[in-house]
């Protein structure tokens, strides 16, 4: 129960996909060792295809078919995922996906949706249904959906990709808000690196294979310096450079 | 000046379309039923035949049997079997059509059954029904039932296959548990094919019935059907047919064309 425990311990020996067709067996993760210490946001970079989605699953608990363990600190067990596509109920409101996620026992359910809508800008949308939205709208619901359970742990797989670049900046720009009213640990996928560099207090990086972890490394700018683009292009012009 | 003028004949233009609209839905149905309506009195009147009656004696025919309560009584007993054997063949249908689209195995196993089945004439189901059961009430609903299940099973299990499993895991990490998944994540995705599964299913079973009960009940539209064949009592087969077709738009229009609006309302 002390802080100093740390929120997410990762441990794959092995994570093998099976043979499909004609594409024969092959290991896609190996010897991944990782902790993550509470309220860091954690962002995971690597080339597509390279099995970060695949990790994230695994902490997920979506995928148990590996060798190794992921063990949560002891209270912290309340998860939330934001997917890449937003995986809202299409036949259900903005409002309604949003209260669903929410124990039956939460008090004053309404008031807490409400809340959030109002943080993300959807308070107009609330009785709308999602498909009537705009993708960056329904990422912005899904967003909320995820904020609305206030979870111990974030997982994030490329949720703001495939937008034009003014919502995916408006977006990120409140995933820091909300991010440091209530700090949350946030394992964060993506092969955006300037969006790793804006978001990221470590920043680690899957690479070879089987994948590994290849670099980790803690980003120290401040949340005004997050929103700089030239500070943002100077740390990942340093990051990244012999990648 | 000129852009006044437009926006006037824009007006004009939308209101024509509202208007034309309207006496579409409604006039155009009325139209049509109303020359099919004197199209049947005039080859009545041409073919002179007390086997082709004219809508007037139809239409008295109907008057009598309705203000007798016959009319009344045999519908409402066809109505009854309709509606218990829709419900069975709908609640064991969809069961089976789930459980095939859910699990792989059980699907390949039962699949040559479900075409068996699919293939079976009504008729067939129906005698061998009689034979076994008798001539109850029991073996004529199993009967319509029997015939029923496998077309809503076969429906129901193509949407259960293609159930999302996005959404599945979504609702796994926001642990939504069994009854709240259910409900609001299987259900919503199989309702298209309840509703298709259910349309269907009441034109098999409405047919179904009449057959069952002309072979064998004492009562309904389907044995007074059988009673009229055996009068040569023309006028009686076509106001129970009218009465039937009545009730089965009625159900259709006032039923399942809101139901499905509402389960519909959030597809863009």
């Amino acid at each position: 129960m002390t802080r100093a425990e740390p929120a997410i311990r990762v441990s794959i020996e092995q994570k093998v996909f099976p043979a499909i067709a004609d594409r024969p067996e092959h290991v896609v993760l190996a010897g991944v060792e990782l902790t993550i210490e509470r309220g860091s946001f954690v962002v995971l970079t690597g080339p597509s295809g390279c099995g970060k989605s695949t990790m994230l699953n695994i902490v997920a608990g979506l995928d148990t078919e590996y060798e190794g363990a992921v063990v949560f600190g002891e209270d912290t067990a309340k998860l939330a995922f934001m997917f890449q596509t937003p995986r809202l109920l299409p036949w259900r409101t903005v409002e309604e996906n949003v209260a669903l996620v929410l124990d039956d026992d939460t008090p004053n359910p309404t008031e807490k949706v409400a809340a959030i809508l109002l943080r993300v800008g959807l308070s107009e949308a609330a009785n709308a249904y999602p498909e009537r939205l705009s993708l960056g709208m329904q990422r912005r619901a899904a967003l909320a959906r995820a904020f609305v359970i206030e979870p111990d742990i974030l997982l994030m797989d490329e949720p703001f990709v495939s937008l034009d670049d003014p919502s995916a900046d408006s977006l990120r720009a409140l995933l820091i808000e909300l991010w440091n009213r209530r700090p949350t640990t946030v394992l964060f996928v993506t092969h955006d690196r300037i969006e790793a560099v804006m978001l990221a207090t470590r920043l680690i990086r899957l690479g070879g294979r089987p994948a590994h972890i290849v670099q980790d490394t803690g980003v120290d700018l401040s949340p005004d310096e997050r929103l700089d683009r030239e500070k943002v292009l100077a740390w990942r012009m340093r990051l990244f450079e012999n990648a | 000046m000129a852009l006044e003028n437009q926006t006037v004949g824009t007006g004009r233009v939308g209101r024509g379309i509202v208007g034309s609209v309207l006496i579409g839905r409604l006039g155009w149905t009325l139209i049509s039923f109303l020359t099919l309506i004197a199209l049947w009195a005039l080859v009545a009147a041409l073919l002179q035949s007390r086997l082709f009656p004219g809508p007037l004696e139809v239409g008295a025919k109907f008057a009598s049997e309705a203000a007798s309560g016959e009319l009344a009584y045999h519908v409402g007993i066809t109505l009854a079997r309709v509606a218990v054997a829709f419900f069975l063949a709908m609640v064991i249908g969809c069961a089976i059509g789930i459980a095939l689209g859910v699990a792989k195995g059980a699907d390949q196993f039962f699949d040559t059954w479900l075409i068996f089945f699919l293939n079976l004439p009504a008729l067939v189901t129906i005698i061998l029904c009689y034979v076994w059961f008798g001539l109850t009430e029991v073996a004529a609903i199993l009967a319509v039932a029997i015939n029923k299940i496998p077309n809503v099973a076969v429906t129901v299990r193509e949407g259960a296959r293609s159930l999302s499993r996005d959404l599945d895991e979504m609702a796994t990490i926001y642990r939504f548990g069994t009854w709240k998944t259910l409900r609001h994540v299987t259900i919503p995705q199989l309702a298209p094919f309840f509703a298709a599964a259910a349309r269907g299913g009441l034109a098999l079973v409405w047919k179904i019935v009449l057959v069952v009960e002309l072979l064998g009940r004492p009562n309904g539209v389907g044995h007074q059907l059988h009673i009229a064949f055996q009068l040569f009592d023309v006028p009686m087969i076509l106001a129970y047919a009218i009465a039937f077709i009545l009730v089965v738009q009625i159900i259709e229009i006032g039923v399942l064309q809101p139901l499905e609006a509402r389960v519909n309302r959030w597809r863009r």
